[in-house]
């Protein structure tokens, strides 16, 4: 069972962040589009009110560069708080919010698990009265970051069920899968919080099973921490096949479309490959478009 | 109503009822007295499909046999095909792959869709509506997913030709204002959805409303303009312009015609050389008087600015494009500027940015920075209580929340009407002004009525709750459109409620209130007349 457990958690891993990698290439690999921006533009100087180089007379001569700190931050803080959301509809948010804060403090729960198993391998003793900070700091962040997530995700999954069922904009789009979604995490959130306050009050099992997967020497954990462990994994092998992956491809679609304001300029990188995109053949074959020619060649043809 | 009733064999799917729609303010306030919207003919009904609201945008004939029908469905479901394809659809794939993926249907956008809010939030405006019909599509028969996944996911909906034929209306009863995808938390773009259902129908069916294609598109092409202005007819256009100008400033003005070498090349909508001559008049007047070195072309193409190919298919528009850049290479200028025309600045401008490289990419900017210019330097004498009347600002979407430009007309009308007021929502929150993406100039059937019921509804109650004070028809108002589609929609709304006459409320474009303020012209050069 230890070494099932093993496996089952190394394959999860594995698989969601290939699972990840080919979803993102596929995503980055698609051709340079036309322009399609929307304002305000995070970097531009005008940013506030939504004004773009376009306001300038002659604005090609003006050589700008592109800033993504802003756009980062921007996004960040979307991220953690999702105030979009406040802004336009506050019961939606009251569940989601804590929904998704219990899914980025899960993750951060595990993946300081593994840090807290590293630090065990190099010999530090994490528990609350450690002799080394590090001990200490990492083992008071391993609690706090598994119970924070435990219990919002656990608040979150019950309101954003509620909220798909009663508000009826929500439900009509709905889909079975989603709701087995919601309740597939509220089960991983649940598993946690069981195992945590009946099990495991320190998190000393998630990091002996950490350590064991670091070292190859496999240890047994309590009935009620496999569970969790094995929803988890259950759960990370399923987010690939959900939208999830909009925590990654939000970044995308700012950066690569509402921002993308990057005027095509002779003898560019970004011309070369719209050189390239032109030479492509087309498919269409509406009655006005005379199919079989490059899209340079057909913008020159004339019906 | 279910997503999946799009495909039933129902008479129609979603009736308008003036009590749904959303109220107006005074003196509109009664909903007895909102405009009954033309009801079809039973001829209509018979001939085209009108199954989706009873109105028709496209005029999509109704199938003759079976036969038909599939081979309707069958290219439908090829053109589908073609735009997830990269050599195909390199245009838009990438903002369209992460609209289909990435949505979580958590219906945010809803409150920004002009259209689905006026109406009183008919299912089949709301803007995730017709991209969860196509998702459904994509996902059973273009991804063939089995049936337990169909139904897990949701997307069990039969295709047939009801579907397809309402889809394509539906791609017509959003404006591409794109409002929607401004508040979207996650960047998904439900206006983009529309905008790739029509290229299916034009792209692979070869159906788009008329007036976009065959009297667009088209038309340009092949006369020069779309609204059929042929070069030899603009020559005498710009002589009655010339006589014009002389009559209202008591000065003649040479109109620069293919100029070689000049600075600027200006080039309008050429609907306001047949619908608003005082706005292209206003733009010679202040450049000769400015000192700027322009010209206009009379060459074919090269005097219509706009490109109706941005709405419904890339082809036709990377055809515009080219075309307008080949004309500014012949005649040596040094750059375009674009007039007021908001799709032709978003056209030209930015989407076609992509679309001309090496030779064919020269720039091209809007006229509002060079007018701003001019007013701000005083480069013009101007008097701002010659237009001492309350003056409002439309945003064109394309002018605004899609390409930025926000301040240059603002600045003019601060320093020229003191009693300038922004209507609310303003600048890149604005709402259409419900004649965008084409509509303004779409007249099939009873599509007009709709357009200025529904469409154009939230932006009659803005004009109106901005100048609630002054409502009734003892104070002249203006409302100020630099786009002549918008303009034109605002003329076609005005015209359905009346509103010239019961509140004095006219519109028009931003250089003639330029020109109305400049000292040297004696006579008031806003006419106040509604034409």
């Amino acid at each position: 069972m230890n070494t099932f457990l093993a496996i089952l958690t190394y394959f999860a891993y594995c698989f969601i962040i290939g699972a990840y990698t080919v979803k993102i290439i596929k995503y980055l690999k698609l051709p340079t589009h036309l322009r399609w921006e929307l304002y305000p533009v995070i970097h531009e100087e005008k940013y506030a009110y939504g004004g773009s180089y376009f306001e300038k007379k002659e604005w090609w001569n003006e050589e700008k560069q592109k800033r993504y700190a802003k756009g980062i931050l921007y996004l960040l803080k979307e991220y953690f708080t999702l105030g979009d959301y406040l802004t336009r509809n506050v019961l939606y948010w009251l569940g989601l919010f804590p929904w998704h804060i219990g899914f980025i403090l899960i993750i951060a729960f595990h993946i300081l698990c593994f840090f807290g198993a590293l630090f065990m391998v190099l010999g530090f003793t994490i528990s609350s009265g450690s002799p080394d900070l590090w001990g200490r700091i990492l083992f008071y962040s391993i609690l706090i970051t598994g119970i924070v997530s435990f219990i919002t995700g656990t608040v979150g999954s019950i309101l954003i069920i509620i909220n798909r069922i009663i508000d009826k904009s929500l439900r009509t789009y709905a889909t079975p899968l989603n709701f087995l979604m919601y309740i597939f995490t509220l089960v991983v959130f649940i598993s946690g919080l069981y195992s945590w306050y009946f099990i495991d009050p320190d998190m000393k099992e998630y990091r002996e099973f950490w350590k064991g997967l670091i070292t190859f020497h496999f240890v047994g954990v309590e009935v009620g921490t496999m569970v969790h462990i094995i929803l988890f994994d259950l759960f990370l092998i399923y987010l690939p096949f959900t939208r999830s992956l909009h925590y990654i491809t939000r970044l995308f679609a700012f950066f690569l479309i509402r921002w993308d304001d990057e005027p095509n300029r002779k003898g560019s990188e970004l011309e070369k490959r719209l050189i390239k995109n032109l030479n492509q053949k087309v498919g269409w074959q509406g009655p006005h478009i005379g199919a079989g020619r490059s899209w340079n060649e057909l913008a020159r043809y004339d019906r | 109503m279910k997503i999946e009733d799009i495909s039933k064999n129902t008479e129609q799917l979603v009736t308008i009822e003036s009590k749904d729609l959303i109220p107006l303010p005074y003196p509109y306030d009664d909903p007895a007295n909102e405009p009954l919207m033309k009801r079809l003919t039973d001829d209509q009904r018979m001939r085209y499909e009108a199954s989706l609201d009873g109105i028709i945008a496209i005029g999509i004939p109704k199938p003759s046999s079976k036969e038909e029908e599939e081979v309707f469905v069958k290219k439908f479901l090829s053109g589908l095909e073609k735009l997830l394809t990269p050599e195909n659809n390199w245009t838009f794939l990438q903002p369209l792959y992460h609209s289909l993926e990435y949505c979580v249907k958590c219906q945010i956008c809803n409150d920004s869709c002009p259209a689905y809010l006026a109406s009183g939030k008919k299912e089949i405006y709301r803007p995730t509506y017709r991209a969860e019909v196509l998702r459904r599509i994509i996902n059973k028969y273009i991804k063939k997913r089995n049936k337990l996944l169909l139904r897990l996911t949701g997307s069990d909906i039969d295709l047939n030709w009801t579907l397809v034929a309402r889809l394509g209306e539906l791609a017509y009863r959003c404006t591409l204002c794109r409002k929607c995808a401004q508040v979207c938390p996650l960047g998904v773009d439900n206006g983009l959805i529309s905008h790739e259902i029509r290229k299916i129908f034009s792209q692979k069916m070869g159906i788009a409303p008329k007036e976009l294609h065959e009297l667009g598109t088209m038309q340009q092409l092949k006369a020069g303009s779309s609204t059929g202005i042929t070069p030899k007819a603009l020559g005498n256009i710009i002589e009655f312009m010339e006589e014009e100008i002389e009559e209202k400033i008591g000065r003649k003005i040479k109109i620069p015609v293919d100029k070689e070498g000049a600075e600027i090349l200006l080039i309008h909508n050429a609907g306001e050389f047949v619908s608003w001559p005082e706005n292209t008049e206003a733009f010679a007047i202040i450049f000769d008087i400015a000192g700027i070195d322009w010209t206009l072309s009379s060459d074919l193409v090269g005097y219509d600015a706009v490109n109706y190919g941005v709405w419904y298919d890339d082809i036709q528009l990377a055809r515009i494009a080219v075309k307008h850049a080949e004309i500014v290479k012949a005649l040596k200028v040094k750059k375009i500027n674009v007039g007021e025309c908001g799709h032709a600045h978003k056209a030209m401008i930015v989407v076609a940015d992509r679309i001309l490289t090496g030779e064919l990419n020269i720039p091209r900017e809007s006229a509002l920075p060079i007018l701003a210019d001019i007013v701000l330097n005083n480069r013009i004498k101007l008097d701002p209580e010659r237009n001492n009347f309350p003056v409002t600002l439309h945003d064109p979407c394309n002018m605004v929340r899609l390409m930025g430009i926000v301040e240059p007309q603002r600045q003019i009308l601060r320093k020229i009407c003191p009693q300038f007021r922004e209507m609310e929502p303003n600048g890149v929150d604005n709402y259409c002004c419900g004649g965008g993406s084409g509509f303004a100039i779409m007249q099939s059937m009873n599509f007009p009525d709709w357009r200025s019921a529904v469409s154009g509804r939230m932006k009659l109650k803005q004009i109106l709750e901005v100048f609630h004070d002054v409502i009734g028809p003892d104070v002249k108002k203006y409302v100020c459109a630099p786009c002549s589609n918008c303009k034109g929609q605002i003329r076609d709304l005005f015209a359905y409620y009346n509103v010239f006459e019961r509140c004095n409320i006219f519109y028009g474009g931003l250089v003639e209130l330029i020109v109305n303020a400049m000292v040297d012209i004696k006579k008031p050069f806003i006419e106040w007349e509604w034409r």
